[in-house]
């Protein structure tokens, strides 16, 4: 205890210079939580951007089709697969789907496209697609052929609410498949993929396109959250080993979306790594000049008997104190900061441009504060301190008493 | 005397038989020449049937077909019921699509041109480009070869640096008789061979011979190919302008 | 058997010159001694000090304290030896700064494992039998200089070590302070047995003295 309190009235024997080192600190360090938090919140932003737009956090399909996609490889046993999905704990929804490609066509122009035949009301509980709608309504299973298609296709088709739209592909069989739907919705998402390139009609519909009477093409599931999808993932798997489907994760179907939240970690552990140089070098100097200032203490310590490992420890514990304390301010700030953004949101519209890109539909991103983020920021900052503070100490430790004593 | 008299003869003869055994190798583009008008003419009249053929499923189209060499084609479809009345117009590089059922044509957008024709392993593209092998094309003759029991040159086409093709390279066996071709290979731009076209069952076709059998087949994938059989096949009759019309793909038979 | 037993003790500062320090000095110091060692400047007084406090090594010779060979002990040892058979008085007074005067005192005692009620309760004490309790909270810079010293002296006894060194004690204080300070080391080497060597070129000191050691250019003359 003497030697904590020793350490701790060590640190502020020169004041300004402990408020400063402190203060480096806790800004470094809040930067650091609040930085995290941005960047975690926004990568959940954008997985469930992404999920929520179309693929969902988990896709079922015959084995191999994500390889090798034909129309041709629908679910051996959808029935089988429909039981295994019921059976999961936090399931928000599910939907069946037919997909595949296609012509789509107006007197104007034409352009390939995905066709994706759904139950509307299945499909709402998985995709948000159903409140994307700006004209005209979501399908309706009580339409004649209707079509949902994006705000982009139908400019680039020159095609209102109300207007034919003709499809063209290749069904199951190897005939060619033409029909004519009415558009009966537009939808705008954000997402340039989903605007330009979906058609969306009735499942029946597009059954009978494909020429997949009773079949499906893939089955789509949204949980409660992206935690429990390595989960359900492995449940799925297990329940249906041997029928002769595969169960993806949505970071199997889209890895982009993973690659780039890899990306931009790696990013900022680069910046968190730079600044937390930049600290040490500052942090450096203040316990160096600490320990300059105490040369004959040291001396007289050792004389009395303390061994050099003592010595180290003292210097070292008074780092360990200040990083303390500045983790204590720091991580209060951080959080405070976090905490405030994480409910009020932070309007990133400048970077809009970007985020349209990678699937952001909102420019608004919520930072999200984890007692892991907290905890591992402030262990990272202590550890480097106290690192930092080794090669001082082990200076201290190898003064020579008799010299250090006459040390002016 | 006596001796030189019967010697020379056979020396002659003998020098006339080498001379006629090396036969002097043709022109690349001379040969290519040839084989285009082998296979096309000025133009063609016909029946064929098409049958695709996938691990899933197998399908035969019977279309009637006219074409201008080099540049202008039609093709209606006339059975199975499902594709009845469908026809493909092509003119230059632009190819239009018609569909009964849903009463629309379509010009095929660029970026679909790679996409199967009717499902087939021809794609949009081939069809566009049947006649490109001689304007789009350098060629030379690399060597000789008995292929499909016929004596044929190798002819190698490959691309001009500013053509339009997706090929990196095409070779084509073709018959030292006529320059019919008996076998077409296309090489991708890594110079991976993607497709063989064999030209089989040569008949009489009018004032020629011709391969009255194609197929068509990837490389890569096992058990899919397209055969192309001629029932019916006339040449050089003149067509009239107006059936390279889009009216003419909307009119029902 | 004597508590310092030197034997034919040399050392030789290696600086731009070879400055012999101590010749052949054996020296022998019994239990109870309150010796002085006097000299010129230069004559060594330090260095003797220096290695009779383990704080460094002689080139030649042997030095044993307490029966201990010092020349033959690892830095480690050395260090646990001064820490409990040793005490140091400092010439300049050399408390901790940051630590108050009883704190000061617990210092030591605090390095070899005392318990904190039990090291608080003997430095109380000790600082009750001098009658400076009323000194207890307060900080160094709070003292006077003969304060200071007396303190230091305090901390080098506290633990009832076999040997004090005092390096010059009184050179910073007037004659008044380092009378007192010799009337509390007598005291001490009086009441507790503890044994004095301190380096001086007071002549005060040197007085109150029961034994003289004297230097000359590294020799006892």
């Amino acid at each position: 205890m003497l030697f904590l309190a020793m350490a701790w009235r060590n640190v502020w024997r020169h004041r300004r210079r402990s408020v400063l080192t402190v203060a480096a600190i806790s800004l470094g360090l809040a930067f650091n939580i609040f930085m995290r938090g941005l960047g975690d919140g926004f990568h959940e932003q954008m997985v469930d951007n992404s999920v929520q737009s179309h693929i969902g956090h988990i896709q079922i399909h015959r084995a191999g089709y994500h390889d090798d996609p034909a129309i041709t490889k629908t679910l051996p046993d959808p029935a089988a697969v429909r039981q295994a999905i019921e059976a999961l704990p936090n399931l928000r929804g599910f939907s069946f789907r037919v997909l595949g490609d296609g012509l789509a066509s107006s007197a104007e122009n034409s352009a390939g496209v995905g066709v994706v035949g759904v139950t509307p009301d299945e499909e709402s509980r998985v995709t948000t697609v159903h409140r994307a709608v700006v004209e005209g309504e979501y399908l309706d299973p009580g339409q004649h052929k209707p079509a949902l298609i994006g705000a982009r296709l139908a400019k680039l088709l020159q095609l209102s609410l109300g207007d034919s739209l003709v499809v063209l592909v290749q069904a199951a069989d190897g005939s060619m498949g033409g029909e004519k739907y009415k558009i009966t919705g537009i939808f705008r998402s954000g997402s340039p993929d989903l605007d330009r390139g979906m058609v969306y009609l009735l499942l029946r519909d597009a059954q009978s396109l494909f020429a997949l009477e009773g079949r499906y093409t893939e089955a789509t599931l949204l949980l409660n959250n992206s935690s429990g999808v390595a989960a359900a993932q492995a449940a799925l798997t297990a329940h249906l080993a041997g029928d002769g489907v595969e169960v993806l994760p949505w970071y199997v179907v889209e890895p982009y979306i993973q690659q780039f939240i890899e990306l931009d970690d790696a990013f900022f552990y680069v910046i968190v790594l730079i600044l937390f140089i930049v600290i040490s070098v500052g942090i450096l100097n203040t316990i160096l000049m600490s320990v300059f200032e105490r040369v004959r203490e040291f001396g007289v310590m050792m004389s009395l008997g303390m061994k050099p490992r003592q010595v180290i420890r003292l210097v070292v514990l008074e780092a360990a104190l200040l990083a303390v304390v500045g983790i204590l301010i720091g991580g209060a700030i951080g959080s405070a900061f976090t905490l405030y953004y994480a409910s009020a949101g932070m309007d990133l519209a400048s970077w809009a441009e970007g985020a349209a890109a990678i699937g952001m539909t909102s420019t608004v991103a919520y930072p999200k504060l984890t007692a892991l983020n907290l905890g591992l920021s402030s262990l990272a900052v202590l550890f480097v301190v106290m690192l930092v503070s080794l090669y001082p100490a082990v200076h201290a430790a190898r003064l020579r008493p008799v010299e250090a004593i006459r040390h002016v | 005397m006596m001796i030189l008299r019967r010697e020379v003869p056979a020396l002659l003869l003998g020098g006339l038989i080498t001379a006629r055994g090396a036969a002097k190798q043709p022109d690349g583009l001379d040969l290519a020449k040839k084989c285009d008008w082998a296979l096309r003419g000025k133009t063609q009249i016909g029946q064929a049937a098409m049958t695709v053929h996938r691990p899933e499923w197998e399908r035969t189209l019977e279309m009637g077909y006219w074409a201008v060499n080099p540049d202008k084609s039609f093709i209606r479809i006339t059975a199975p019921a499902k594709e009845r009345g469908t026809g493909t117009l092509r003119i230059g590089t632009n190819m239009w699509l018609y569909m009964p059922r849903v009463e629309r044509t379509i010009k095929v957008p660029p970026s679909l041109m790679l996409q199967p024709w009717m499902g087939s392993d021809f794609t949009n593209d081939d069809l566009v480009r049947e006649s490109s092998l001689v304007v789009d094309y350098t060629h030379t003759v690399s060597g000789e070869e008995t292929v499909a029991g016929d004596d044929c040159w190798w002819l190698e086409a490959t691309p001009k640096p500013d053509a339009p093709v997706v090929w990196g390279k095409q070779r084509l066996a073709v018959r030292k008789q006529d320059a019919l071709p008996r076998r077409q290979e296309f090489y991708d731009e890594r110079g991976r061979l993607r497709k063989v076209m064999d030209y089989d069952d040569i008949q009489r076709a009018g004032d020629r011979d011709y391969p009255m059998r194609w197929q068509m087949k990837p490389v890569d994938k096992k058990d899919r190919w397209t055969r192309l059989i001629y029932r019916k096949l006339v040449f050089d009759r003149k067509i009239p302008a107006r059936i390279f019309t889009q009216q003419n793909l909307k009119k029902h038979f | 058997m004597a508590l310092v037993e030197m034997e034919e003790v040399s050392k030789t500062y290696r600086d731009h010159v070879d400055v012999p320090a101590l010749r052949d000095v054996t020296l022998h110091l019994e239990p109870g001694d309150f010796a002085a060692v006097v000299g010129p400047s230069g004559s060594g007084k330090t260095t003797l000090l220096n290695l009779a406090g383990a704080l460094d090594q002689p080139d030649s010779g042997t030095i044993r304290i307490g029966g201990l060979d010092l020349t033959a002990t690892p830095p480690d040892k050395l260090a646990d030896f001064r820490l409990r058979r040793l005490g140091f008085v400092f010439q300049s007074f050399n408390l901790f700064p940051v630590l108050n005067v009883v704190e000061n005192l617990e210092f030591v005692p605090a390095l070899q494992g005392v318990p904190q009620r039990t090291r608080r309760a003997k430095a109380m004490a000790l600082l009750q039998v001098v009658g400076m309790t009323d000194l207890a909270g307060k900080r160094p810079n709070e003292l006077s200089g003969g304060q200071q010293q007396r303190v230091g002296v305090l901390r080098a006894i506290l633990t009832e070590p076999d040997l004090v060194l005092a390096d010059e004690p009184t050179a910073n204080l007037d004659s008044t302070n380092a009378s007192n300070l010799l009337d509390m080391m007598e005291q001490l080497n009086h009441e507790k047995g503890i044994t004095f060597l301190f380096s001086t070129h007071d002549p005060q000191v040197m007085e109150r003295a029961r034994r003289l050691i004297r230097l000359k250019d590294g020799r006892v003359v």
